[in-house]
């Protein structure tokens, strides 16, 4: 675990030194692309807003590394980056389109059958609808844990909540699918 | 109808794929973005920046102007006294050539001022012992 910190440290300092900087964002841009890439998308649906939503991502990461202050995991910092980023576009383009939030999600579910990048059929789109009708943090908490599989230690730094409170949202969020994808 | 249990089901993927070489030009894609930042943001702030400096630099300048003015104004005039030294000390003029410039009345004034008291004209007749040379002038 130590090593790890001290990895960690020596990274970001690379990442700081004017010097190692070009290559050590690479590496950074390598390890993080694929994760925050699906994270992203899980969040908007659709890949050109993911593209978009993972560049000003990875902008803001490298604008603001000089910030960090290292109290939490580089990993958690800039996935709360990227999830703030895929919120704040989804409400922007909701405004945009006078419509809320979960209506616009619906919309875009709705044209997911005609996406080229979305290889799915009922039982993912049905999914999908189940989600948007569950409130915002219950949605980040059942992506983050079923597709992402990510630890619920790993979620509670990220959103900045306990591990007990996330099993009870995880919990309920299964329950409503569940009688979402029984009652469709 | 049965109840759908999701830890029952096989695992449902999310079905989202990517472009086939998205991630292989994705990278230039972002360091391409934050060179154009760069290159696009910071020079617009700066040229603003000295062109504040400028606009606050003539301000300042346009300001000053009448206290400059004045400064020079105040240099200008000299005080009576040091004409008067100036004029004892340090110039060619004589004796004669202040005379001619004297009119009736600084004669006047002049010989006011030294109308001398009976009584000092007393004493120093009296203490000087070249009195002989002054009543024979």
């Amino acid at each position: 675990m130590t090593k790890v910190v001290t990895d960690e440290k020596e990274f970001i300092a690379q990442l700081l030194d004017p010097k190692t900087q070009n290559i050590a964002f690479q590496k950074l841009l390598s390890d993080y692309q694929k994760p925050l890439y699906a994270h992203i998308r899980n969040i908007v649906l659709n890949h050109d807003d993911a593209d978009d939503v993972l560049q000003n991502t990875f902008v803001k990461v490298f604008q603001y590394l000089k910030n960090f202050k290292g109290e939490s995991k580089l990993f958690s910092w800039m996935y709360r980056i990227a999830t703030n980023e895929a919120l704040t576009f989804l409400n922007q383009k909701a405004k945009i389109n006078g419509v809320t939030s979960e209506a616009l999600q619906n919309k875009t579910i709705d044209n997911l059958k005609a996406d080229v990048y979305f290889d799915g059929d009922e039982i993912q789109i049905k999914l999908q609808k189940a989600i948007v009708t569950l409130p915002e943090k219950q949605q980040l908490v059942f992506k983050m844990k079923y597709f992402q599989e990510l630890k619920y230690e790993e979620i509670a730094e990220i959103l900045g909540t306990s591990v007990g409170a996330l099993k009870a949202s995880y919990h309920h969020a299964v329950k409503k699918i569940e009688l979402y994808v029984t009652s469709n | 109808m049965k109840a759908y249990k999701l830890e029952n089901e096989p695992k449902i993927a999310t079905g989202f794929k990517t472009p086939d070489d998205y991630f292989d030009n994705f990278s230039t894609k972002v360091l391409q973005q934050i060179n154009d930042r760069e290159v696009n943001v910071i020079p617009l702030y700066k040229q603003k920046k000295v062109i504040a400096m400028l606009v606050a630099a003539i301000v300042i300048m346009a300001l000053m102007i009448p206290i400059i003015n004045n400064y020079n104004n105040k240099a200008k005039d000299l005080d009576e006294a040091t004409l008067e030294t100036y004029l004892s000390y340090q110039s060619n003029l004589n004796q004669y050539d202040l005379i001619k410039e004297l009119d009736s009345k600084d004669i006047d004034k002049l010989s006011k001022s030294v109308a001398l008291e009976q009584e000092t004209l007393e004493d120093i007749l009296s203490s000087n012992p070249n009195i002989e040379n002054l009543i024979s002038e």
